[in-house]
């Protein structure tokens, strides 16, 4: 099958750059990160010099599910910058090298070729994602006290959403343009203005996809899904669909040359 | 086979290929003749379906709707691969892209690297290819789903002359298979290997036909002449012979482009003894190929400057 060939392709040449080794230690980095240095923010605050003679610092132990989202927003951060680093060149630097050139001379349909690489992706970031999230839970657990494994995983498997849908506008990007660094660029910035916009008009923009982590917290707490967060992440799975869409709609009336 | 129809395209208002018709009819090996920029490559990728045409249709003659990639083999003119890749995997992904089975496709991967003359160097990574290696690997993707035609851009042009060589006998092969049409700007390997020329220049075909037709068509007499000293001093008397057409020095030879050639033999040489021209070479003959290259690429360049 066609799609599965691409696929493996894709699977196979993140093989071969490290990607399946690199990807996930990065973002094991990332999520221990914040609960490692709040747990041992006092030594090292102590270490560096301390605090001015006659201070006292009373520091509270933060509750779990606020450590464990402090990796969720370090993710939302670092995490997706490398996730549009990695995703970047997949088309645009294939047609940019000319590699296009020769694959889609052949009867390669589009809808594949677009949805195979999204796919082969995705499954990379959600495997890194994952594990990520997984030492975070580890840390939290033994260093904060307890926190559901359910939970936990209700609230990955929502931030995987949108997580997905971060994916799908750089993968459209990528159709946009032949160049892989113009395509971090338009994916970082669209993010960014759709981050600023729904916080401006939270109230009117309750199901936009960029919510939906802030709606996790609370998530974490109780592990119920409120009806606005079911809202946005059907409406982002419907967005990505559309982008989808629309990339393989771009590349088909692309010249690949 | 396949059909071009009122093919335009036009980059930035200015017209790269200019409405350009032609049949490729089956069996055949085509060279697409021209200078560098006279719109070959453009017209490939077109055909292709890499490119869109701004007007016009690229039309599959034996009832073949659908995708018209199945049937086209396509060699850009610096192919690319997947560098990661060993020139076997890449053949087999390439095989599987094109529907063909498992088996069938590490067959065939085997089968063509052999082939074409790498198999040697079928399990090292591409990015130590060298160039005509790629070129090589290049062509066993193109031909490797057995297309009806195959478009090939510059095959020849970058690789040395063994390596010419090798590919020209393949593409002597591949005429039996499918069609052929492959650009090249060295009139030689155009001789060599095909059938019928399509001659560009400026995007528009300015000839075409089969390689005798065109000779023929503009087979011209010349006689070639040779004196001591400057040639420009016999210019003129010699244009002044009623069957004389034209005349050209190039470097220390004049050429003379003549209607009625055994006539014009007779009274040049008589001529030269009877004047006493210090004559060096004398020579019958006719103009080649590349004299015709060179007279429609000048012609239309002097069109250009009017």
């Amino acid at each position: 099958m066609q799609w599965m060939t691409i696929y493996k392709k894709e699977c196979l040449e993140s093989a071969r750059n490290y990607k399946w080794v690199w990807v996930p230690l990065v973002f094991i980095l990332f999520c221990i990160m914040d609960p490692l240095t709040t747990y041992y923010l006092p030594q090292i605050l102590e270490s560096t010099g301390g605090l001015p003679e006659g201070a006292t610092f009373d520091m509270p132990t933060p509750p779990p599910a606020n450590v464990f989202m402090m990796s969720i927003s370090q993710m939302n951060t670092l995490g997706v910058l490398v996730i549009a680093l990695i995703t970047m060149g997949t088309i645009a630097g294939e047609r940019k090298s000319g590699v296009a050139e020769l694959i889609l001379v052949k009867p390669v349909s589009y809808t594949n070729y677009v949805t195979a690489k999204w796919a082969a992706h995705i499954s990379l970031v959600l495997l890194s994602i994952f594990v990520g999230l997984l030492a975070s839970w580890y840390y939290v657990q033994l260093l904060f006290g307890d926190i559901s494994f359910i939970y936990v995983l209700i609230t990955t498997a929502f931030y995987g959403v949108y997580i997905i849908f971060v994916l799908s506008i750089s993968l459209f990007m990528n159709t946009w343009t032949k160049v892989p660094g113009f395509v971090l660029f338009l994916t970082i910035s669209i993010l960014m203005i759709l981050n600023i916009i729904s916080s401006v008009f939270s109230h009117l923009l309750e199901w936009s996809p960029t919510k939906i982590p802030s709606y996790l917290p609370s998530l974490l707490r109780s592990g119920e899904v409120e009806t606005d967060l079911w809202f946005a992440s059907l409406f982002t799975i419907v967005t990505i669909v559309l982008l989808l869409f629309g990339a393989i709609q771009t590349l088909k009336r692309k010249e690949i040359v | 086979m396949i059909t071009l129809k009122n093919i335009t395209k036009t980059f930035d208002k200015e017209n790269a290929v200019k409405n350009i018709t032609f049949h490729l009819s089956p069996g055949k090996c085509v060279a697409l003749l021209g200078p560098n920029g006279a719109g070959k490559t453009t017209t490939l990728k077109m055909i292709a379906g890499l490119m869109h045409p701004t007007s016009g249709q690229v039309e599959l003659a034996n009832g073949g709707s659908g995708d018209i990639r199945k049937h086209i083999g396509y060699l850009p003119q610096h192919p690319q691969f997947h560098n990661w890749m060993t020139g076997k995997e890449f053949l087999h992904y390439v095989a599987r892209l094109s529907h063909i089975s498992k088996q069938e496709s590490q067959k065939l991967a085997e089968q063509l690297l052999d082939r074409v003359g790498i198999a040697d160097a079928k399990n090292r990574k591409i990015s130590k290819y060298s160039g005509g290696m790629k070129q090589r690997l290049g062509i066993a993707q193109a031909m490797i789903h057995k297309p009806t035609v195959l478009l090939l851009d510059e095959p020849v042009s970058a690789l040395d002359p063994i390596g010419r060589r090798d590919v020209l006998n393949l593409m002597e092969e591949l005429k039996q298979e499918s069609t052929l049409l492959y650009s090249t700007h060295i009139l030689g390997d155009a001789e060599e290997a095909s059938d019928e020329i399509l001659l560009m220049h400026k995007g528009a075909i300015v000839e075409s036909g089969s390689l005798q037709e065109v000779r023929k068509r503009h087979q011209v007499d010349k006689i070639t002449l040779r004196f001591e000293g400057n040639m420009q001093a016999y210019k003129g008397k010699i244009e002044a012979f009623p069957f004389v057409t034209h005349t050209d020095i190039q470097k220390q030879n004049i050429h003379v482009y003549v209607q009625n050639v055994h006539e014009a033999r007779d009274v040049l040489l008589e001529h030269v003894n009877k004047e006493q021209w210090p004559l060096l070479f004398f020579e019958v003959g006719q103009t080649t190929l590349e004299d015709l290259f060179m007279k429609v690429v000048n012609e239309h360049a002097m069109d250009d400057h009017l």
